[in-house]
C-alpha cells in the first residue's frame, strides 16, 4: 500500500484537478443555498473568482465589507482522502465505488458546512455594527467554535476517518489488527 | 448498546474507539484559549524559529518577530494549522492509541514528533523560497501540495511505525 501512494496521490492530484473547475461553483451555489435557507431575509450572496469564494450581503451598501476566501483551502482534503482511497490494490471493486461514493458525500457535506460557517462568521465578527446588532456574543461564540472545528479538526482529521470508514478492514488488516484474509472485502 | 460492546470487546475496536477519544480530546484541548495561548502560539514561534535557523543556515538572513518570519526578500506569518500540529495529532493519537507496549509506543511519539517537525521545517523553508522566487505558486504550494502531504505524512509515519516497529500478531 505504501509503495503505491506516490502514484495514488498523483492519481488523486488528477481527479482533484479536473473536477475543481466544476466543484467550485458547486460548492458555492450549494452553501449560498443553505445560507439563505436559515436566514430572513435572503441576503447572502457567494460568487467565485477563480479558486476563491467572495461572500456578501445583498441587503447591504454596494461598498460595504466583502469577504474574499479560498476554496482550495475547504476542499483540498479531497486529495489526501482520495491518495488513501486509491492506494489500496483494487479499492474501486466490489462494493468499493459504492462506499467511495458514500465517503465523498460525507466530504462533500462538510465542505458546504466549512463554507457556510466562514461566511456566518463573517457576518458575525467581520461588518461592525451590523455584526453587533445582529449576533449575540452567545452566537459568536457558537459560529466561533463552529468554524474553528471545520476549519482545522475536521479538515484534517476527516479524510483519515473516512478512509478507515470506507475500508476498515483492508485498513485494520494492513495494521495486523484483523487477519489479512478478513480484508478481502 | 449491544453492538458497542461487541465491538470494544476486539482489539480493532478499541484501538478505533480509542484513537476517535484521543484525536477528539487533542482538538479540544487545543483549541481552548489557555491552551492556545499558553502552549499553540509559543510552539508556532518555536516553529518560526527553527524555518529561522535553516534559512539562516542557506545563507538567507532571517528573523523573527512574533510569527512573522522574514527576510530582505520575503515575510511570512506562520498561522494556527501551518505549525504542523495536526499532523502530529493525528500521529500520536494512532500511536498512542495502538495495542503496543508502552516502551514502543513512547518512542513512536518522540521520534515521529521530531520526523514531522523536519517535514514541517521543510515545508516552510521550501515555502518562503516559492514566496521568493515564484511567488504566484505560493498560494497553491502551501493550502495545497503542502496541506495534502502534512496529512499524508502522519499517515505514513503511523502506518511504518506499526508495520515496523509495533508489530502485534493478528488477532480477531
Amino acid at each position: 500500500m505504501l509503495r503505491r501512494l506516490p502514484l495514488a496521490v498523483l492519481l488523486a492530484v488528477g481527479v482533484w484537478l479536473v473536477l475543481r473547475p466544476v466543484y467550485n461553483p458547486a460548492l458555492v451555489w450549494v452553501t449560498q443555498g443553505v445560507a439563505r435557507l436559515v436566514e430572513y431575509p435572503r441576503a447572502t450572496v457567494i460568487t467565485v473568482d477563480g479558486s476563491y469564494a467572495i461572500i456578501g450581503r445583498s441587503d447591504l451598501r454596494a461598498d460595504s465589507g466583502r469577504l474574499k476566501s479560498s476554496l482550495t483551502q475547504v476542499h483540498f482534503n479531497i486529495v489526501p482522502f482520495l491518495a488513501l482511497c486509491f492506494a489500496f490494490r483494487g479499492a474501486l471493486r466490489g462494493g468499493g465505488w459504492r462506499r467511495l461514493g458514500g465517503a465523498m458525500g460525507v466530504l462533500v457535506g462538510s465542505h458546504v458546512l466549512t463554507l457556510f460557517l466562514q461566511v456566518k462568521a463573517f457576518f458575525a465578527f467581520n461588518l461592525g455594527p451590523w455584526s453587533a446588532v445582529n449576533y449575540s456574543n452567545f452566537e459568536r461564540n457558537l459560529i466561533g467554535g463552529a468554524r474553528y472545528f471545520f476549519d482545522i479538526p475536521v479538515t484534517f482529521a476527516l479524510p483519515l476517518i473516512l478512509w478507515v470508514a470506507s475500508y476498515p478492514d483492508r485498513v485494520l488488516a494492513l495494521v495486523g489488527l484483523v487477519p489479512a484474509e478478513d480484508a478481502s472485502s | 448498546m449491544g453492538r458497542v460492546k461487541q465491538m470494544l470487546a476486539s482489539p480493532a475496536g478499541r484501538f478505533m474507539a480509542r484513537y476517535a477519544l484521543i484525536l477528539s480530546a487533542g482538538f479540544l484541548i487545543l483549541a481552548l484559549k489557555p491552551v492556545n495561548d499558553r502552549v499553540v502560539d509559543p510552539y508556532t514561534t518555536f516553529v518560526a524559529h527553527e524555518a529561522r535557523f535553516a534559512l539562516n543556515l542557506l545563507g538567507e538572513s532571517a528573523r523573527v518577530d512574533g510569527q512573522v518570519l522574514s527576510s530582505p526578500r520575503f515575510a511570512v506569518q506562520i498561522y494556527n494549522g501551518c505549525n504542523g500540529l495536526e499532523a502530529i495529532l493525528v500521529f500520536v493519537a494512532g500511536v498512542l492509541a495502538f495495542p503496543a507496549p508502552w516502551p514502543r509506543r513512547l518512542v513512536g511519539v518522540v521520534l515521529g514528533v521530531l520526523a514531522i517537525q523536519v517535514v514541517n521545517t521543510i515545508r516552510v523553508v521550501s515555502l518562503f523560497y516559492i514566496g521568493i522566487f515564484k511567488p504566484q505558486w505560493f498560494a497553491v504550494s502551501h493550502v495545497f501540495i503542502w496541506q495534502s502531504l502534512i496529512i499524508l505524512v502522519g499517515v505514513v509515519l503511523w502506518l511504518v511505525w506499526v508495520q515496523r516497529y509495533a508489530p502485534v500478531p493478528a488477532t480477531r
